[in-house]
This record gives C-alpha cells, structure tokens and sequence, in this order.
C-alpha cells in the first residue's frame, strides 16, 4: 500500500519535472530548425571543399574556401568598403540621433509633425522610398544638388560617377537607420526624471550644460544599446545597394560582405556555396569581435 | 533674509492653486508650511524659488522685488521630496555641482563640498553613488547640495515623507541643527501636524490655497483663528460639536446644555460650534459645565481615554487612570479656559 502510493508520487514527480519540457517544445523545435540548423550547416559548409548544395557532395575538407576568400579582389574590396560604411553611418548617424531626440524631447511646437515625420521610413515601403531618393540624387534636378548649390558646390553626380556612390550610399544609409535610432533614444530620454532638469535649473545650468551632465551620462545606457545594435546591422549592408544603384554601385565598386556573399551564392555560375559560407563565417567573426570591444568599454565607463 | 509675500496668487486654468496669500517671513526662521495634501504648498514652494510663475501678486527677498527674477539668480537652495540627486554622480560630484555650474576650479569646489559633506555628517561618503546610500543620507546630501551655494533661503519640499518613523524624527531634529547652525532661513513644505510642531519656529497653516493662520506652535494649538486650524492640529483630534446659543449657555444637539463664561456675550440663536480638547475636558473632579455619561473607558497606560456622551456627541476625555466609572455612569463634565473654543458654525470664524 504504502509503496504503491510511494510509486505514484514519484511518476508524479517525474512528469512535473519534465512538463516544462513539453510546452517549450514548439518554440524550441522552431529555433533549432530554423536558426541554429542553418548556422551549423553554413559554418560546416565553409570548411568542405567543393562543395555541390544540389547533390550535397564535397571533395573533403580544409581551409580551401577561407583561402580563396581572403585572397580575392572583391573580397578585400568588400571588407574594406562595409568597414568604411560602418565607421561612417554609426558615428554620424548616433551623434544625429541623439541630437535629433533631444529636441523631439523638448515640447516645442509641431513636435508631432517632426514626430511623424521622422518616423515615416519605418512605415513606407523601402522600394517606393528608393526611388524617391534617386530622384533625389539625380544629377540635374536632385533636390541634394539643389539644397548643396545654396553651399556653393557644383551638381555632383551621384548615382553615375563611381566615386561618388559610396557618399551616396552613406547619406541614404544614415536617413535609413535614423527613425529607429531616435525611437530607441527617445524612450531612453523619457526615462529621465525631469526633476533633474529643474534641479540643475535652478542652481543655474544652461541647456547646453544639462545636456552634457545629465542628459549624456542618463542616456549612456541607450546610447550603448543603439551603437551595438546598428553596428551589427550597418555591417550587414546589402539592402542599400539595390534601389541606388541595382547592384554594387555602377561600376561593380561598391561590394559590401553580405553582398559578395549574395554574389557567390547566387549570381556566380557555377554557384559557390562554400566561398559564400566562408565570408559569412569571417563576417559574423568580425562583428563578434566588435561586439565585445562595445561591451567591455560599456562595463568600463560604467564604473 | 526676510521673504514677503504679497497678495500672491496662482491659478491653474480652473484651479486656483494659491489664492490671495500674504505673509512675512523673518530672516533666519525655519517655517513650517503645513496644510492638507492638495492645499497648493508645494505650489507656493516653487513659486518662492522661481521655478513657477505666479499669477498676480509678488514676493520679496528682503527689499528686492523677485517675482519676475529667474530661478537660477534668487538664490535659492532647493532639496526635492525625492531628493533628485544626480544618479551617475558620487555624493562628491552631487554636491559639489552647483559650484561647478557656476565654474568654480575644481579644487575649490570640491574642498567647500567636503565641507558641506561634513556639515551634514556624510563626509565618509563622498565616493558613493546615490544608489548606495540610505534614505536619510541622500537626504542629507541633498541638503548639502542644496546649501553649498550659500543660498539666501534654503527651500525643501516634503524633505521627511520618504522615511521611516524613527528616521524621520531623526532627520527633522538635524535639519533643525543644520538651519540653526547656517541661520539661513528655511521653509519646509509638510503635511505632519507633528513635524512642523516640533521643529519650527513659525508654522504657516494652508487650506484649499488659502492662508489660514501664521504663528507659533504652540500659540496655533492654543489661539486657533478658525474651526479649521483647530480640527487640523492636536493628536487625538479635537473634539467638535455643533449647538445654539441660548440664555447664555450653548445646547448641543441632543439637547446637552453646556454653561460656558464665553458664551454670555454671544446673541441668542447664534448657531455655533463648540470645540474642546481632550485634555481641557474634566469628568468629575468638581467643576462643572455639563452632564454627561460615560460611554466607554480606554486604559492607555498613564492615562484612561475615556468616550463621555454630551447630546448627540461622543468626546474623548483623558481621565485620570486611579478613577474607575461604571459603564454608563451619569458624570459631571468641566471644561478648562484652555483648549476649549467656540467658532461660528458658518463661517468657521472663531467667536471665543
Ligand atoms: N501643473 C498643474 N496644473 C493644474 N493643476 C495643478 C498643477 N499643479 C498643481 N495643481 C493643482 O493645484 C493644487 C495644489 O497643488 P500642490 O501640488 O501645490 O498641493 P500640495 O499642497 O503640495 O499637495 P501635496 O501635499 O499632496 O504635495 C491641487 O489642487 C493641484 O491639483
Ligand atoms: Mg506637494
């Protein structure tokens, strides 16, 4: 009798253990499926040596693909033009942001039209918004050359001179990433209790000393959590490419990684898979990396 | 320095917030401004510090006009109900900021602020961050920020209510010593009839955002200027009863008839209330103003609460605790001269 009841407690006790189990099954069969699967297999896949995605055979395995990559033109090209974009976008588009918030922040008048109208991209279709910014950039009748003529600079041509495609890729980049940015921002500016501002008004702070001493150190955290956040996606630049200028800029210049790894994937005959997972692989190792060196300093200028 | 206040007024669209208020405060005075929450005291504070503009009326620091004057350039010592210290600042750095704001050399300022840290017994905590500290010791740090600048008034607005019971005595008793050794002239927003009795030397009592009485502690218990100071101070509450004036006596509701010297010279009819302190209520000890009968006694200790029914009133009386009543016992019920007055039941005027 008494063991019997033992028993039951104990299968009792087994299932509450592993009922937790059950309901977390769909998401994580969903996760391992779509996400970690396809990292294992991408990352294996950048280690076998000709490799064929049709018939999945390979001729073995080694550094082959990783030797490849490195060693090619529009490799380096890519790497050094998707570094440039990054040091470029994130400095120029937080600094924007930041500034672009805090006046959002205040309560000045319109503020909803400014509202509204900085947060359209998030809402608009990024093709129709493409084309609108090849209007704008267009060498004769651009809006951009027209405001840059009242600065005294002559009619760029943006989308049809090579050299010019990467600052234009840059201005479209940094409008691109600003609504999300300054949403982000905005919410942190609201966390702050105005009770400091009247504090520091009251002993005599200016605007522009409170923005510095309270306002910077208060949204420091924010501004952390966008500069990881917008690094990691301005890396993967690709998007961009395509309403400019319908590919890697107009003369083949403007490679960016995830675009090289579109091109080997996709465009290249015959398909190179494993040169393809390869720069994947060496991607997402450089951004790793630059995601640690943000959180060390963010750990460090916290304390 | 003295501060005067001069028909000041502020309304908020419908709300009148502050309503035709003068007073004079005297120069080196720490000022209770006490009044029911919403009475519009925190609204008089700010107004005082510039922070809001009034809407007629003005205020003086000593000779000068400041009503129109910018916070910033009153000189004004603010300390927040929640402190509003600096988060990412140490205490140092906290208190040191209005002198750096003003670009004091650092060497300076930060000696002045150890100074002040001292003033205020938190100079073994001058590395902390806000977060690190107790309730009672950002408090003191805020009032050190708070008076670091030299301010003509220092200004704190429900500086206790965040605090723990024993703290808060504690705290107020320190703000006390802090102001008696600056000598700088204070004002301190409460709502705790018991705090602003116990450490101020003038309380000014606020009602609906108007002035009700300004004096002392002690004089505010004893010589209410209406009903309303006179329910609002004293701990238990007073007791309060409605009657007419007639033939010289008051009759409560109920029909209790209560002799009283005072009311000999009030006109017959006159609807008035009758307001009497526990302490100043006798229960047979040979005075004799009413009859009553004894409802229920409360030992408390020292002393026996005792509930005596007068009319339609139940009121609390403090009766000696070697004296025993039996449950509904007829008593003889005296009043004293002091704490017992009588207002107009209309207008809460007081009439004796
Ligand atoms: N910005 C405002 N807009 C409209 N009404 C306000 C504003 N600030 C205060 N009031 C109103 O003015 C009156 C007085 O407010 P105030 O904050 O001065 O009260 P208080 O005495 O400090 O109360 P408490 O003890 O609760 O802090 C209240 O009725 C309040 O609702
Ligand atoms: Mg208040």
């Amino acid at each position: 009798m008494s063991t019997k009841t033992a028993g039951k407690k104990k299968s009792v006790s087994f299932f509450r253990k592993i009922e937790p189990y059950f309901y977390l099954a769909p998401f994580a069969i969903g996760v391992l499926l779509f996400t970690l699967y396809p990292i294992v297999n991408v990352v294996l896949m950048s280690f076998k040596e000709n490799y064929n995605f049709i018939n999945q055979s390979y001729s073995g395995w080694g550094l082959g693909n990783y030797l490849y990559v490195l060693n090619d033109a529009y490799f380096i090209q890519a790497y050094k033009n998707t570094f440039m974009y990054v040091f470029v976008v994130i400095p120029i588009s937080t600094c924007l942001s930041v500034l672009i918030a805090t006046l959002l922040n205040q309560k000045i008048k319109f503020s909803g039209m400014f509202q509204t109208a900085y947060f359209l991209p998030m809402v608009t279709s990024t093709v129709a918004i493409g084309f609108a910014w090849r209007f704008m950039f267009s060498h004769r009748t651009g809006v951009i050359n027209y405001l840059l003529s009242f600065l005294g600079v002559e009619a760029i041509n943006w989308l049809q001179i090579p050299k010019y495609n990467f600052p234009a890729l840059c201005i479209y980049g940094i409008w691109a990433i600003l609504p999300f940015t300054i949403i982000l921002l905005l919410s942190g500016l609201q966390n702050i209790d105005p009770m400091y501002y009247t504090a520091a008004k009251v002993d005599g702070a200016g605007p522009i000393k409170s923005f510095f001493r309270i306002t910077l150190p208060l949204l420091a955290p924010t501004i952390f959590l966008v500069l990881i956040v917008n690094t990691i996606s301005t890396f993967k630049v690709y998007n961009e490419l395509f309403p400019l200028f319908q590919g890697p800029g107009i003369a083949s210049n403007l490679f960016t990684v995830v675009y090289y790894i579109y091109y080997q994937f996709r465009i290249k005959t015959p398909m190179k898979y494993g040169y393809a997972a390869a720069a994947a692989v060496i991607l997402f190792l450089t951004i790793f990396v630059f995601t640690m060196i943000q959180r060390f300093i963010e750990k460090k200028t916290k304390d | 320095m003295k501060i005067t206040i001069d028909h000041l007024t502020k309304d908020f669209g419908s709300t009148i917030a502050v309503n035709d208020f003068s007073a004079v405060i005297e120069s080196g005075e720490l000022i209770a401004l006490l009044g029911p929450s919403g009475c519009g005291k925190s609204t008089m504070l700010n107004m005082i510090s510039g922070i809001l503009p009034s809407s007629t009326g003005k205020i003086y620091f000593d000779e000068d006009d400041v009503t129109d004057v910018a916070p910033e350039k009153r000189g004004v010592g603010l300390v927040f109900q929640n402190y509003a210290l600096y988060p990412h600042m140490t205490v140092l750095e906290n208190i040191a900021f209005p002198l750096e704001i003003k670009k004091v050399k650092k060497e300076e300022r930060e000696a002045k602020a150890k100074e002040m840290a001292k003033l205020v017994h938190v100079d073994m905590l001058l590395d902390r961050k806000p977060k690190q500290l107790s309730g009672g010791q950002q408090q003191r740090v805020a009032i050190a920020r708070a008076l670091i600048k030299n301010p003509r008034v220092l200004l704190l607005d429900e500086p206790l209510s965040n605090l723990d019971a024993r703290l808060r005595i504690e705290m107020r008793e320190e703000i006390r010593r802090i102001q008696q050794e600056t000598q700088v002239t204070t004002i301190f927003v409460t709502h705790d009839q018991e705090e602003a009795m116990s450490i101020s030397d003038h309380i000014v009592l606020m009602k609906d955002g108007f002035l009700q009485q300004v004096a002392r502690p002690q004089e505010l218990y004893d010589e209410p200027a209406n009903c309303f100071v006179a329910d609002f101070l004293g701990n238990p509450p007073i007791n309060k009863t409605y009657g007419v004036v007639q033939n010289g006596a008051i009759v409560l509701d109920g029909g209790c008839v209560v002799e009283l010297d005072a009311a000999k010279n009030l006109k017959e009819g006159h609807k008035v209330i009758l307001s009497m302190r526990a302490e100043s209520i006798v229960v047979d000890e040979g005075m004799k103003n009413a009859e009553g009968t004894v409802v229920e006694t409360y030992v408390m200790g020292k002393e026996v609460l005792a509930y005596v029914s007068l009319g339609d009133y139940k009121v609390r009386a403090y009766i000696p605790a070697e004296k025993s009543f039996g449950k509904e016992q007829k008593v003889t019920v005296g009043l004293k001269k002091r704490g017992v007055f009588v207002f107009d039941a209309e207008t809460g005027e007081r009439l004796a």
